[in-house]
């Protein structure tokens, strides 16, 4: 029974990337034994307060490059967690981050009013 | 018995199981210490991390904490892989790799998923000791062993989902498919009824060698998964004659301390294996690594209680055979980050970030480091 339940266990979460939102998530699927090379991405991002003033936030300053390359990827879950982060300062109403990578990625915001789980994408422009 | 159950409980050599047991912890040991260790220095920064699963997000692990989790675990895993392993510690050895990588995203090496798979196999392993798995005669012995047919059809499983990906993007995949049917069938070949597969077995290992010499993987999979396969598909004497042969001295040595007999509790065993499990942690003062002396500490309280009553009660010279690997793992851990780039890498890699984040006094200590220990 345990062999069983072990054995249908790896048979189904590499099939959970079929349903994963995140195409660049593919962790335990074993898509690749050799992770492709991650489009590169210029990132910018901004907070803005209550009072209503803009700051520009410099991502490189606060969090390691291998975090800014995952924010530069789109990687869903380190840009919302990055987002939320940023929401912990005091008086941030909303912070948006924005990607505008070469390949097809194109440029794609990232939005998220604080209070909020989860960032709202929107993409700006395509290269195609 | 249905062949289900034939399949899963039938006989094999119990050499592989063994080989294959300490083959993994000693690599891993040195994985950990070579390839994880030196990129510790990303951890904390800044306070942010996300990690794999949703339960450790509110969790920030410092590198001091992932450099003593790597070091806790690749000390415990060498140490079982130099002396008889014992269930609880290669729970142990799961529980802190698994926790190693699955902390943070900044660990998404592929492999070390499958690695936390085959530990948890290695879980239900026979704990066997040399003299159990390479007889004095020349006949291998047999048993059967579930978790070692596990661990051949999780593998297997990883195989057939490269093949199976490789073939929806419309690429070769015929390849890793005969890697993920070599598996499937190889755990059988030892069995006396199927002396045609005991022939044709050995062939297959052609596919995971080739497979991995030449399709690009990260890290040291491809030692991994060779040398896997090797003591997965070798022929059932090759591998008996190979084990005794290896396994010779430390057999030599356990049965002559049979012999001279130490048939009752000798004091000084407890009280030396007592001041080797304190002694032993001492040696990674000498690492100069955050973490790893708690690490090494953790794993003596570890190996105390895996030795648990053994340590009390046991008439012979166990305990300190046990203290003995793991004097060994903490030497292994020191000699191998001294005379490697690890250490300097670690400090290195931080020294660059901290600089590029503008934070001055981390990049001068990373930097005054880096510079000690410069190859």
């Amino acid at each position: 029974m345990l062999i069983a339940a072990f054995v249908a266990l790896q048979f189904l979460i590499p099939l959970t990337y079929l349903t994963r939102e995140d195409a660049a998530d593919e962790r335990f699927t074993w898509r690749s034994l050799d992770p492709p090379a991650a489009p590169s991405c210029e990132t910018s991002a901004s907070l803005e307060r209550f009072d209503g003033q803009s700051e520009a936030i410099s991502v490189e300053k606060l969090i390691h490059q291998d975090w800014v390359d995952y924010v530069g990827q789109g990687r869903r879950a380190v840009v919302d967690a990055f987002l939320r982060k940023q929401c912990e300062a005091e008086g941030v109403m909303q912070v948006e981050l924005v990607n505008r990578c070469d390949g097809e990625r194109g440029t794609r915001a990232y939005n998220l009013r604080c209070g909020g789980e989860r960032a709202h994408e929107t993409v700006r422009t395509a290269t195609r | 018995m249905k062949p289900l159950e034939r399949y899963w409980f039938g006989d094999v050599a119990l050499a592989r199981p063994y080989l294959v047991l300490r083959f993994v912890l000693g690599l891993l040991a040195f994985d950990t210490w070579l390839n994880m260790m030196p990129h510790g220095s990303k951890y904390g920064v800044g306070a942010f991390n996300v990690a794999h699963f949703p339960w450790f997000d509110t969790f920030v692990p410092s590198s001091a904490f992932y450099l003593g989790v790597l070091a806790f675990t690749g000390v415990l895993a060498l140490s079982q892989a130099l002396y008889r392993p014992h269930r609880i510690a290669i729970v142990l050895i799961a529980a802190g790799y698994t926790l190693g990588w699955s902390c943070s995203l900044l660990d998404s090496v592929p492999y070390h998923y499958l690695l936390s798979l085959y530990l948890l196999c290695f879980v239900f392993f026979p704990m066997l000791s040399a003299r159990a798995a390479f007889s004095r005669s020349d006949r291998a012995p047999r048993g059967s062993v579930a978790a070692y047919v596990l661990f051949c059809v999780t593998t297997a499983i990883m195989y057939f989902y490269v093949a199976a990906w490789s073939a929806a993007e419309g690429q070769s995949y015929w390849l890793p498919m005969a890697c993920c049917v070599a598996y499937l069938i190889a755990s059988m070949q030892d069995r006396a009824e199927l002396p045609a597969l005991r022939m044709a077995a050995p062939l297959l290992a052609a596919a995971p060698v080739a497979f991995h010499l030449l399709a690009p993987q990260q890290g040291w999979l491809p030692i991994y998964m060779i040398g896997i396969a090797l003591v997965v598909f070798a022929p059932t004497q090759w591998l008996h004659s190979f084990g005794r042969t290896l396994t010779r001295p430390a057999r030599r040595l356990v049965e002559e301390r049979s012999e001279g007999g130490i048939d009752e509790r000798a004091s000084q065993v407890f009280y030396l294996s007592l001041l080797g499990l304190v002694v032993a942690p001492m040696v990674s003062m000498f690492v100069d690594m955050p973490g790893v002396k708690t690490g090494c500490t953790l794993t003596a309280i570890a190996m105390l209680f895996v030795m648990g009553r053994q340590l009390y009660f046991t008439p012979r010279w166990r305990p300190l055979w046990r203290v003995a690997s793991l004097f060994g793992g903490c030497l292994a851990l020191w000699i191998t980050v001294t005379a490697s780039n690890a250490r300097f890498d670690y400090y290195h890699e931080g020294a660059v970030d901290a600089d590029r984040r503008g934070d001055d006094d981390a990049a001068m200590m990373f930097r005054e480091k880096a510079d000690r220990y410069a190859p």
